[in-house]
C-alpha cells in the first residue's frame, strides 16, 4: 500500500516530464502519455480505496535544520481518499476531454506537461501529513494554474489573468506560510492529524489557535476565490476551458475548504467557524447575484463556482464537517460536467464565449445539451441529483445552528435560490428558442462522440448516482455516522421556489427578450447590473489599492527616501572629500585606478621584504 | 598543491598570463577552467581532512614575528563551504564569460581574483585577512571599470570607495583587538579579553555592513551591479557579498558573541528593513537589472534577520540562504545581461513576450525568479521556510512578518515576468534574434539544476552547514 502511495506521488511528476520530452517529438504522443498516466492514477487510487482498511501512514523528514527536523509525510485517509478520486477521476476525464479541445493547438506538449504537474500537485496537497507537504503541493497548484491560466501568453489578456491568479492567491498563501511558523512555535508540531488533537486537548494557547486558524482560513479565501479574493478566480477563465474545468471548477479552488475540513477540530477548538461561515455567506451571496449578469458563459460558471465553494464553506463554518464537504464533493462533479459542457459549447461555436451570439444549440448537439441540463439540474438542487441533498443538508445546519440563524442563512437560502436562476439563465441562452447569430450558428460543429460526449456522459451519470450514496460520502469525509439534519419545510419551500424561478427565468429570457429589453433599460436596473457585472467592484479597488497606495505612494516614497536621502548623503560625502582632496590633490591623480595600482606595487614591495625577512 | 599556493599561484599566474596574453587570446580562459578546477577539487578534498570541531591548520607562512604579522591558514567547515562556494561559481562564470569581448585580460582578472578570495576564506590572521579582502576589490575594479556599461567609471569608483572607506573601520577594529588582546590571530582572541568590545563591534559591523549590504550602506550595490558585467554581476552577489555575510558571522557574531546578543535587536531591524525597502525598492524599479539587484539585497537581508537570530538552526539557515541566493540570483543577472546584450534596452517595457523567442532561456529565468520568491521545490523555499522557522523561535510571533517579505517578492518577481516574459512580443523584440553562446547556456542550466536539486533534497547542503556551528555552545538552540 504504501509503495502504491509513493507511486501515486510520484508517477504524475515523472509523467509531466516524459510528456514534455515525448511531445516535443510528436505532440500525439504527449496526449497519449497523459491520458495512460492519467487512467494510471485513478486506477491506483480506486485500488487504495477499495482496499483501504487503516490510513496509510508514511512519516518522513525532510530535512534537518539545526536542532529542527523539518517533516515531510505523506497520510492518506478516507478524507484523502475521496479528495484523491475527484482529482484523478475529473483529471483523467479532463485530459480525455482535451483530446479534441487541444487538437489544434501547437503546444501539446506543454500544455499536458503542466497538467500533469498539476495533478501531482492535488495530489500531494490531499495526501499531506504535514503542514510543510501540504504548502508544498499548494504552491505546485498554484504554480500550475498560473502557468495553466497564462498558457496562451503571447496574447495580453491570458498573461495578465496569470499574473493576477498568481498574486492574488499568493497574498492568501502567505498567510499560510506565517501559519507554519506559527504553528512550529507554539505547538512544536507541524503533523495536522496532531495538531487536531493538541488543540481539542488544550495543548496549545486558544488565541494562538483562534490567529493561526484565521492565517489559515486566509489562505483558504485566496485559493478557493472566496470575498474579497476572487476577481482572480473570474479572469482565470482566460485560460483554456479544459483548465478552468479542472482547476478552477472542480479542484484546485477545493482546497481551501479541503484546508479548513482537514483542521477542522482545530478550527473548532479556535472558536474560528463562526468567521468561515461569515465570509462563506457574503462570498454566496456575491457570487450568486454576479453570477445572473455576465454575459461569458465561462464567467457565468466562475461566479457560480464561487458561490458553490461558499456554501460548503457555510457548511463547514455552521459546524457541519459531513455537509460541507459531500457539497464539495458533489459539487465537483457537476462544476466539471457544467465547465466541460461549456467547453464543448465554446469549441464548437468557434470559440465564442458571449452567451447572446448563443441560442437554438440543442439542434446541433443533443448530448450535450442533455448532459448540460442534467449537470444543472444536480447544480440548482433537484432531488434525486447529487447537489440537492448536500445544499439542503447545509442549508437545514444554519438553520439549525443559533449563531448562523438568520442574516447568514438567509443569504445561504438567497444563494442557493438563484443558482437555478443563473444556470437555467445560462441553458435557456444556448440551447432553447431560436439562434440570435445566424452566421455562427451556420459554423457549429457537432462535437464528436468519444472524445467529448461520453466524458460528459460519464459526469452526468456520476452525479445522478452519488445522491444515493450521501450518507456513505458524508460518512467518508466525517469519519462518524452521519445522520442529515433536517428542517421539514425547507424541502417544500425550496422546491416551490426553484421550480418558480425556473419558469421566470424561461419567460423572461426565451419567450419574452422585448420585456427583458425594457427593463434592463431602466436606469436603476442598469446601476444594478453595473454593480453585479463587475463583482461589486472588488478588483477595481484591490487594484486601485495596489496600484496607488502600494506601489504609488509607498514603494515611490522609498524610492525617493533612497535617491534623495540615503544615496544624496553619500554623494555628499564624496563631495566632501573631493574639496579635501583638491586640497592637497597635487600629488594625487585622484582616480581609483592609480590609487589601486600604487596599492599592488605597495603589497608586493611588502611581499618580498616579508619573504626575505620570514628566511631569517 | 598546498594551500598557500592556491592563493599565491593565481595571482602570479595572473601577472604571468598578463605579459604574455593580449586581446581575445583564448589561452587564459581555458587556463582559468582548469584553475577554478582544481580549486574545486582541493576544495571539497578540505572535506575529508577537517576535524569535528575546530580549525584544521594548513601552515604559518611569510612571518614577521614581531609584528604578528604570520599568514596563518587555517580553515574550519565554515570557511570550506565559502571555499567550495567560491570556486565552484567561479567555474560557472568563466562559463558564462565565454564569449567576452577582449578576453585575455578579462580571465587574467579573473585568476587574480580567485586567489584573493581564496585567502580571504583561509586566512584567520586580522592583517592578512585584511589584506585579501581589499585585494579582491583591484580585480573588481577593473573587472566593472573595463568591461561594464555606459557609467562604468562611477560605478566602479563609487563602489571602489564605498567599500574602502569600511574597510578603515574593519582595520581600526583589527588594530584594537591587537592592542587590546596582543594577538592578530582569530582564532586565539576571546572576548573577554578585549577591553572595548563595545567599539570593536560597532567598527566591524559597520565594515561589514557596507559588504553585505545592509540599509543604508546599500547604495553602492545596484550601481555597481547595472553597470558591471552579467557575470561579474554573479561574482559580485554570489562571492563578494557572501565575503560580508561570512565576516559578519565569524567576526561579530562567533568572536564576539555577547556585544552580539546586545545589539542583535540591531541587526535584526537593520535586516528587516533591508528586506521590506529594497524589496518596494524592485517593485517601483523599471531597470531589468537594477530591479534583479534590489531583490538580490532584499534576499540579503533574510540572512541578516537569520544572523541576527543567534542561534544554532538561524545561523544554518543563513548559510543556506547564502548558497541559495548565490545560485538563484546568478541566472537572473546572466538572463538579464544577456536580454540586454540582445536588446540593447535595460527597461522592461522595451521587452514582452521573450518566451516566444527564447522559450528554453525564459523558462530557466521564471525558475530563477520562482527560487527569488520562494516556491517549494526550489531552494528559495528552504531557506525562506528555515529562516521564518529560526526567526519565530528565536524573536517571537511577531516575526512571521517576514513572510511578508515574499509577497512583495511575488510583486515583483511576477510583475516582471509579465513584463519581460510573457504578452505580446515588443517592437524590438521582434526584431532581435535570441542566440546564445551553448557555453553560457550551459552555465545557466547548471544553475537551474543546482536550485531545483538542493531544493527538493536540501539535506545534502544541510548534512554539510548544520555541524558548522555545533561547537558553538553559546548559540540559543545549540546542542
Amino acid at each position: 500500500m504504501q509503495n502504491l502511495a509513493l507511486t501515486l506521488l510520484l508517477l504524475p511528476m515523472f509523467g509531466a516530464v516524459i510528456a514534455f520530452i515525448l511531445g516535443k517529438i510528436n505532440s500525439k504522443l504527449a496526449f497519449w502519455i497523459a491520458e495512460i498516466i492519467g487512467l494510471a492514477l485513478f486506477l491506483i487510487t480506486l485500488k487504495l480505496f477499495m482496499g483501504f482498511n487503516e490510513p496509510i501512514d508514511i512519516p518522513m523528514t525532510w530535512f534537518t535544520l539545526g536542532n529542527f527536523t523539518i517533516p515531510f509525510g505523506i497520510y492518506i485517509d478516507e478524507l484523502s481518499l475521496v479528495m484523491l478520486l475527484i482529482a484523478t477521476g475529473l483529471g483523467f476525464l479532463d485530459i480525455h476531454f482535451a483530446h479534441d479541445y487541444m487538437k489544434k493547438d501547437p503546444s501539446q506538449a506543454r500544455y499536458y506537461a503542466k497538467v500533469l504537474f498539476f495533478i501531482g500537485g492535488m495530489i500531494l496537497l490531499v495526501s499531506a501529513k504535514d503542514m510543510i507537504s501540504l504548502f508544498t503541493g499548494w504552491e505546485f497548484m498554484g504554480l500550475a494554474s498560473y502557468l495553466l491560466i497564462s498558457f496562451w501568453h503571447e496574447s495580453k489578456e491570458p498573461a495578465d489573468a496569470g499574473m493576477s491568479a498568481f498574486l492574488f492567491t499568493r497574498f492568501g498563501d502567505i498567510f499560510l506560510f506565517g501559519a507554519i511558523g506559527l504553528l512550529f512555535y507554539t505547538s512544536g508540531s507541524l503533523d495536522l492529524v496532531n495538531l487536531n488533537t493538541m488543540a481539542t486537548s488544550g495543548m496549545i494557547d486558544k488565541d494562538m489557535i483562534y490567529i493561526i486558524s484565521i492565517f489559515i482560513f486566509i489562505a483558504a479565501i485566496g485559493k478557493s476565490g472566496q470575498f474579497p479574493l476572487f476577481p482572480w478566480l473570474m479572469r482565470a477563465m482566460e485560460g483554456p476551458t479544459t483548465v478552468s474545468a479542472l482547476i478552477h471548477g472542480a479542484t484546485m479552488v477545493n482546497s481551501g475548504i479541503y484546508i479548513v475540513a482537514r483542521l477542522f477540530d482545530f478550527y473548532v477548538a479556535g472558536e474560528a467557524l463562526i468567521i468561515v461561515a461569515v465570509f462563506g455567506a457574503i462570498s454566496a451571496f456575491i457570487g450568486a447575484t454576479s453570477a445572473l449578469v455576465q454575459n461569458e458563459l465561462k464567467k457565468v460558471l466562475a461566479y457560480s463556482t464561487m458561490s458553490h465553494l461558499s456554501l460548503a464553506f457555510i457548511g463547514l463554518g455552521a459546524g457541519s464537517l459531513a455537509a460541507g464537504m459531500s457539497h464539495l464533493v458533489n459539487h465537483a462533479v457537476f462544476k466539471a460536467l457544467l465547465f466541460l459542457s461549456a467547453g464543448a459549447i465554446i469549441m464548437s461555436a468557434s470559440h465564442v464565449k458571449d452567451l447572446w451570439r448563443f441560442g437554438g444549440f440543442s439542434k446541433k448537439m443533443i448530448g450535450v445539451a442533455i448532459f448540460m441540463g442534467l449537470g444543472a439540474l444536480s447544480l440548482s438542487g433537484i432531488p434525486p441529483f447529487s447537489g440537492f441533498y448536500s445544499k439542503d443538508a447545509i442549508i437545514a445546519t444554519t438553520l439549525l445552528n443559533p449563531q448562523t440563524n438568520g442574516l447568514i442563512s438567509t443569504l445561504t437560502i438567497i444563494a442557493g435560490v438563484l443558482s437555478v436562476a443563473y444556470i437555467s439563465r445560462v441553458w435557456f441562452l444556448t440551447f432553447a428558442g431560436e439562434s440570435r447569430d445566424k452566421e455562427l450558428f451556420e459554423k457549429v460543429k457537432t462535437p464528436s462522440f468519444f472524445w467529448i460526449t461520453l466524458p460528459l456522459a460519464i459526469m452526468a451519470i456520476t452525479t445522478l448516482t452519488l445522491g444515493f450514496f450521501q450518507d456513505d460520502i458524508a460518512k467518508l469525509v466525517s469519519g462518524k455516522v452521519y445522520e442529515e439534519p433536517h428542517v421539514e419545510y425547507v424541502l417544500v419551500s425550496l422546491l416551490s421556489a426553484i421550480v418558480f424561478v425556473a419558469f421566470i427565468i424561461y419567460m423572461y429570457y426565451v419567450k419574452r427578450l422585448d420585456i427583458t429589453k425594457k427593463v434592463a433599460s431602466q436606469p436603476l436596473m442598469k446601476a444594478i447590473h453595473k454593480v453585479l457585472f463587475n463583482g461589486y467592484y472588488v478588483e477595481f479597488f484591490i487594484h486601485y489599492f495596489s496600484r496607488e497606495v502600494v506601489v504609488g505612494a509607498g514603494a515611490k516614497t522609498i524610492n525617493w527616501i533612497d535617491t534623495n536621502l540615503v544615496d544624496a548623503s553619500v554623494n555628499g560625502v564624496k563631495t566632501l572629500t573631493q574639496k579635501i582632496y583638491r586640497l592637497f590633490g597635487k600629488t594625487h591623480s585622484g582616480y581609483a585606478g592609480d590609487n589601486s595600482g600604487a596599492m599592488i606595487i605597495g603589497l608586493l614591495i611588502l611581499l618580498v621584504i616579508l619573504i626575505s625577512g620570514g628566511a631569517m | 598543491m598546498s594551500a598557500i599556493e592556491f592563493i599565491f599561484a593565481p595571482l602570479v599566474l595572473a601577472l604571468v598570463l598578463s605579459l604574455v596574453t593580449r586581446g581575445n587570446n583564448s589561452l587564459s580562459k581555458y587556463i582559468s577552467l582548469i584553475l577554478f578546477a582544481f580549486m574545486l577539487s582541493f576544495s571539497i578534498n578540505l572535506f575529508s581532512q577537517l576535524p569535528s570541531k575546530g580549525y584544521l591548520d594548513l601552515g604559518s607562512f611569510l612571518a614577521v614575528k614581531k609584528f604578528d604579522f604570520i599568514l596563518t591558514l587555517q580553515v574550519d567547515q565554515l570557511s570550506v563551504v565559502m571555499l567550495v562556494l567560491t570556486s565552484s561559481l567561479l567555474i560557472l562564470v568563466a562559463l558564462s564569460s565565454w564569449s567576452m569581448k577582449n578576453q585575455a585580460m578579462y580571465f587574467n582578472l579573473l585568476i587574480a581574483f580567485s586567489g584573493a578570495i581564496f585567502g580571504v576564506f583561509m586566512s584567520t590572521n586580522f592583517l592578512w585577512f585584511f589584506i585579501f579582502w581589499e585585494l579582491t576589490l583591484v580585480p573588481m575594479y577593473f573587472l566593472v571599470g573595463i568591461w561594464g556599461a555606459e557609467r562604468r567609471v562611477y560605478a566602479a569608483v563609487k563602489f571602489f570607495l564605498y567599500t574602502h572607506v569600511a574597510s578603515m573601520f574593519i582595520i581600526l577594529a583589527f588594530f584594537l583587538i591587537h592592542k587590546e588582546s596582543g594577538t592578530f590571530d582569530m582564532t586565539l582572541v576571546k572576548e573577554s579579553l578585549l577591553l572595548s568590545p563595545v567599539l570593536i563591534w560597532w567598527l566591524l559591523f559597520i565594515g561589514f555592513a557596507v559588504k553585505l549590504p545592509i540599509f543604508p550602506f546599500h547604495t553602492w550595490l545596484p550601481d555597481a551591479h547595472v553597470q558591471a558585467p552579467a557575470p561579474i554581476s554573479v561574482l559580485l552577489a554570489g562571492v563578494l557579498l557572501k565575503m560580508g555575510a561570512y565576516a559578519m558571522i565569524r567576526m561579530v557574531i562567533l568572536l564576539l558573541p555577547e556585544t552580539s546578543q546586545q545589539y542583535a535587536w540591531i541587526i535584526l531591524a537593520l535586516g528587516l528593513i533591508t528586506l521590506f525597502y529594497s524589496g518596494f525598492m524592485a517593485i517601483y524599479e523599471t531597470h531589468l537589472k537594477k530591479m534583479v539587484a534590489y531583490s538580490s539585497i532584499s534576499h540579503m537581508g533574510l540572512v541578516v534577520i537569520a544572523i541576527s537570530t543567534m542561534s544554532y538552526a538561524g545561523l544554518s539557515a543563513a548559510v543556506y540562504e547564502m548558497l541559495g541566493h548565490a545560485f538563484i540570483i546568478a541566472p537572473l543577472f546572466l538572463i538579464a545581461g544577456f536580454l540586454h546584450h540582445k536588446t540593447g534596452s535595460w527597461q522592461m517595457q522595451d521587452m514582452g513576450g521573450i518566451m516566444q523567442k527564447a522559450p528554453y532561456i525564459s523558462a530557466i529565468f521564471v525558475l530563477a525568479g520562482l527560487g527569488a520568491l520562494g516556491l517549494p521545490g526550489t531552494m528559495g523555499f528552504v531557506g525562506e521556510l528555515s529562516i521564518l522557522i529560526s526567526a519565530i523561535k528565536a524573536d517571537g510571533v511577531w516575526m512571521a512578518v517576514v513572510a511578508l517579505g515574499s509577497m512583495v517578492g511575488a510583486g515583483y518577481i511576477i510583475w516582471m515576468f509579465r513584463r519581460v516574459v510573457y504578452g505580446e512580443m515588443s517592437e524590438i523584440v521582434q526584431k532581435t534574434k535570441f542566440s546564445m553562446n551553448p557555453m553560457e547556456f550551459l552555465s545557466l542550466i547548471i544553475f537551474a539544476i543546482a536550485i531545483v536539486l538542493f531544493g527538493l533534497f536540501p539535506n545534502i547542503l544541510f548534512d554539510i552547514i548544520n555541524p558548522i556551528f555545533v561547537q558553538y555552545t553559546f548559540l540559543g538552540g545549540a546542542l
